[in-house]
């Protein structure tokens, strides 16, 4: 019913829109979103024949194509076949006419009809959606917000449109207006093509059944909206979702490095993009199909970095490890929780090369891995527990920092010099000399364990294990060594395996959670959905005991029958 | 909820006939008729000497003066004396103006309405034109037509009054001699019904010509640039969006809002208005209070003088308050302000 084909708007020389393909059928509710100056609303208006740029492809509509239609005939279709509710309510009625004259007009310039049919019509309107004909006859500065959104919903419905956009409808509403608001937009977008237009995830979750996210002018990915909304594919889809909280969002919030730039070459989201490669700066990633959901990059999605499968260890005739699945992808936080001794540590030891293990196999970033090299090194990198341990006494801050340029064999000293500096700006410590030539004894513990992140950063890896990196720091450094963590994972895409025993802690930094008891992976999902519904009994024991519930005695589940481990869907 | 619905049919009554801004302007009236009435009290002297002048009390009888000392209760206390004051200006006694041996009110009488006519057809006429101007100009922004509005009425708003009152004189009455050099009415014709309106109108021509000129600029800019503004607006959007032609557009959402401050632009205005009218007509020698005020000063005919002066501010204070009920008509936000 709505195609189109090779959108593109432009003011001047800014492409806003460049290259939209949608294809929406009668009864379809497509959500658009994306952060403000993506294009949604120039996308919206130039439907309706009402953005100001110039434009090139085709719109068609009714199997008319709106670009090439005459403007007498396009402002016959507007608010006749097609009707658009816009953002920012306050202003969007004529301050000095009674709604209901302003709603009949909208029936009086399509129609041959009475003044007195009109306003009967308009009044018939306003009470579907929810205004008396009291109300009727009041001006717009005299309804609250909701009720100027209601007025706007009459006056787009009042001629039954075939295609509804919605820009923003719910921006300035309190919550439960908004609620009041949403159940009345899911029954008049019944049977219409509707394009809501929103960077309200909720919105679109609760109204659409279609999403699409659209960045500097092109759509990056669609799909359903429920899907796309729990296993985003595309880096920025899954920054979007990270920066916008729900009610059951347990990490902290990450934003997206850089800010939106229209009119780069290649894919218009290289430059905040932690996984990019060449190509990705040179070439327009197509549109391509993946499992019913529609991505434009060159790698497909969000790259899996490591992937782990089968892995067993036995340790004199006993399980450490049995049988180990787990994938970690870029940019996430993958908690590892359990308790002590149940293989944790095992398991990051092992990624790291420090164990042999019996059976399993390991690919990183696609291929797999044979033997630990330097460049494995230079992509895995690890942070232990105790800072003070794992930074030689007999090293200053410098060489701690240099020590894996070393052992990579960076020979200029220059550049050793130039890099350590570098990463310990990134860690938020001083470069100076002074604080160069220091010993770990000398530091603090939270400093210490800043010089072991600068070090393991000093490669550039993408993947870092962190096991128990804050258990021997007292709180408040604790929460700033993790505020840093994250930060830096957010800028470098970091893919993080934070090893812990400590659920609270694993549930504000993690996008996943991993539970193990005795070696196995007993559950594994996306942290608030593993938190709020555990369903293997040792996870609900674990959460309870975090929860500070202590009823159930180990005993108990040890004489429990052993369930399957659950492995839900991928999350990020 | 039930009393306030019983209430509201005689707030909006009351309101719609005396509207909150009624007590300022009734304040700001006896404001000007106790300073018309201390000034010349308060002037050094005898207060009829201040009254009448020099020149006057010369030429004055004991006889006349004692009937003045009467009549304005000198001889009695400042009460008395304003009480009388008072009752004078209800009964319409604005004193005796010696330069033309009448009554002040009924020299005022004979001249007002000449101007009235003129300053109110100026006005109405440049206000409809600056803003149908203003209207188109503001809407195709940037063309032509805008462009060239904008000069020409800028240049002409930019001379002073009595100089287009003079340039119009020259060419239309002296050089082409199309049109009659002064006065309101064509002397002892003799004109009857519709061939005197015409006689007035001809008259009227050229000194209303030349006020509209000059009023339009400022009107049409104004409207113009709220025009600008104004299409800007969400509720422009809206309205293209539920498929309004134009001259929807143009006229009753952006024009009807761009009235507002055309409104109280034009309330404002007319002070300035009045004082135009006063040089045009002393221009065109026309028989208004400009004129009339112009002798009384050349023959210092202070109560005539005074009296000028209070008429002229009552009328701009009513002028005023009709543009302020006016403008309660228009936007609905004042109208349930209070």
């Amino acid at each position: 019913m709505l195609s189109i084909r090779d959108l593109k708007i432009s003011f001047g020389k800014t492409q806003i829109l460049s290259g939209i393909d949608l294809d929406l059928e009668k009864g379809e509710c497509l959500a658009l979103v994306g952060e403000s100056g993506a294009g949604k609303t120039t996308l919206g208006l130039s439907i309706m024949g009402l953005a100001r740029g110039s434009a090139t492809g085709e719109i068609s509509f009714q199997k008319k194509n709106l670009l090439a239609l005459p403007e007498d005939e396009l402002r016959q279709l507007r608010g006749r076949e097609m009707a658009m509710v816009f953002q920012n309510v306050e202003d969007a009625l004529d301050p000095v006419q009674r709604i209901a004259d302003q709603i009949a007009e909208a029936i009086t310039v399509h129609r041959c009809i009475s003044a007195k049919n009109a306003g009967d019509m308009a009044l018939r309107h306003l009470l579907s959606v929810g205004l008396n004909g009291e109300k009727a006859r009041l001006y717009p500065h005299q309804l609250s917000g909701g009720e100027k959104q209601r007025v706007l919903i009459a006056m787009a419905l009042v001629n039954d449109p075939d295609l509804l956009i919605l820009d923003e409808p719910t921006a300035s509403l309190d919550a439960l207006t908004k609620a009041d608001i949403i159940r009345l937009f899911r029954s008049a977008i019944l049977g219409r093509i509707c394009i809501v237009i929103t960077h309200d995830i909720s919105l679109a979750a609760a109204l659409a059944d279609k999403m699409a996210v659209l960045y500097a002018g092109r759509i990056v990915e669609m799909g359903r909206a429920e899907s796309l909304i729990r296993d985003p594919h595309h880096p920025y889809t899954r920054g979007l979702i990270r920066s916008y909280p729900d009610m059951t969002t347990t990490k902290d919030l990450q934003g997206i490095p850089g800010r939106l730039v229209h009119g780069l070459s290649g894919c218009p989201f290289h430059g905040r993009c932690t996984q990019r490669i060449d190509i990705c700066s040179r070439q327009i990633p197509k549109q391509r199909e993946l499992d019913g959901r529609i991505i434009a990059c060159h790698r497909g999605g969000i790259v899996p970095l490591l992937e782990i499968s089968g892995l067993s260890h036995t340790f004199q005739a006993n399980y450490v490890l049995r049988d180990v699945f787990l994938t970690l992808y870029e940019g996430e936080t993958l908690a590892l929780v359990g308790e002590s001794g149940s293989g944790k540590s095992t398991l990051s030891k092992t990624i790291m090369g420090l164990h042999e293990p019996d059976r399993g196999q390991f690919i990183l970033e696609g291929c797999s891995v044979i033997k630990r090299d330097a460049a494995f090194y230079s992509r895995v990198q690890m942070i232990f527990q105790n800072p003070k341990e794992s930074v030689s006494h007999r090293m200053n801050v410098l060489d701690a920092v240099q020590e894996p340029l070393l052992v990579q064999r960076e020979s200029s000293y220059e550049a050793r010099l130039g890099r350590a500096k570098e990463v310990l700006d990134l860690v938020e410590l001083p470069v100076d000399d002074d604080f160069l030539k220091r010993y770990p004894h000398q530091l603090s513990g939270g400093e210490v364990q800043r010089v072991a992140i600068a070090r393991a950063l000093a490669l550039g890896p993408k993947l870092l294990i962190a096991d128990e990196p804050t258990s021997a720091l007292d709180p408040s450094v604790q929460a700033k060594i993790l505020k840093l963590l994250m930060n830096l994972q957010e800028k470098m895409g970091l893919a993080m395996l934070f090893v812990t025993h400590d659920i609270a802690l694993a549930r504000k930094v993690s996008d996943r959670m991993a539970v193990m008891h005795k070696g196995r992976i007993v559950e594994e999902g996306a942290t608030n959905e593993v938190l709020i519904h555990p369903r293997h009994p040792y996870t609900r024991r674990l959460v309870d005991c975090a929860l500070g519930r202590y009823g159930m005695e180990n005993a108990e589940i040890e004489m429990m029958v052993e369930p399957e481990p659950v492995v839900l869907e991928k999350y990020c | 909820m039930e009393q306030k619905r019983e209430h509201s049919f005689w707030k909006i009554l009351g309101k719609n006939l005396f509207p909150a801004s009624l007590q300022s302007y009734l304040i700001a009236l006896g404001a000007i008729f106790s300073l018309n009435f201390i000034l010349p009290r308060l002037m050094p002297g005898d207060p009829l000497h201040a009254i009448y002048g020099d020149e006057a009390l010369v030429a004055m009888t004991d006889e006349m003066e004692a009937q003045l000392i009467r009549q304005f209760s000198l001889d009695k206390s400042w009460w008395d004396q304003m009480l009388a004051y008072i009752m004078g200006l209800l009964q319409g006694d604005l004193g005796f103006s010696y330069y033309y041996r009448e009554q002040v009110s009924q020299v005022i009488l004979g001249a007002l309405p000449w101007t009235l006519l003129l300053a109110g057809l100026a006005l109405v006429i440049a206000t409809a034109i600056g803003i149908i101007l203003g209207i188109e100009s503001g809407f195709c922004r940037g063309s032509s037509l805008d462009r060239g509005l904008v000069a020409s009425l800028m240049f002409l708003g930019g001379f002073p009054d009595f100089f287009i009152g003079i340039l119009l004189l020259l060419i239309f009455a002296v050089s082409l001699d199309i049109m009659p050099l002064s006065g309101a009415t064509s002397p002892y014709a003799g004109y009857e019904g519709l061939a005197y309106m015409l006689d007035v109108l001809k008259h009227l021509a050229l000194p209303l010509a030349s006020m509209v000129l000059v009023q339009l600029g400022g009107i049409f800019l104004l409207t113009r640039n709220t025009m600008v503004t104004l299409l800007g607006e969400s509720f422009i959007l809206t309205a293209r969006a539920k498929g309004c032609p134009e001259s929807y557009i143009k006229y009753s959402h952006a024009g009807r809002n761009s009235l507002l401050p055309v409104t109280t632009a034009t309330g404002m205005h007319i002070p300035h208005l009045i004082t135009g009218a006063l040089f045009i007509e002393i221009v065109f020698s026309y028989p208004g209070i400009g004129s009339l005020l112009n002798t009384a000063i050349a023959a210092r005919d202070y109560p005539l003088i005074q009296g000028i002066l209070l008429i002229v501010t009552v009328t701009v204070l009513s002028a005023n308050y009709l543009v302020d009920l006016l403008y309660m008509r228009l936007d609905p936000r004042v109208r349930y302000a209070h």
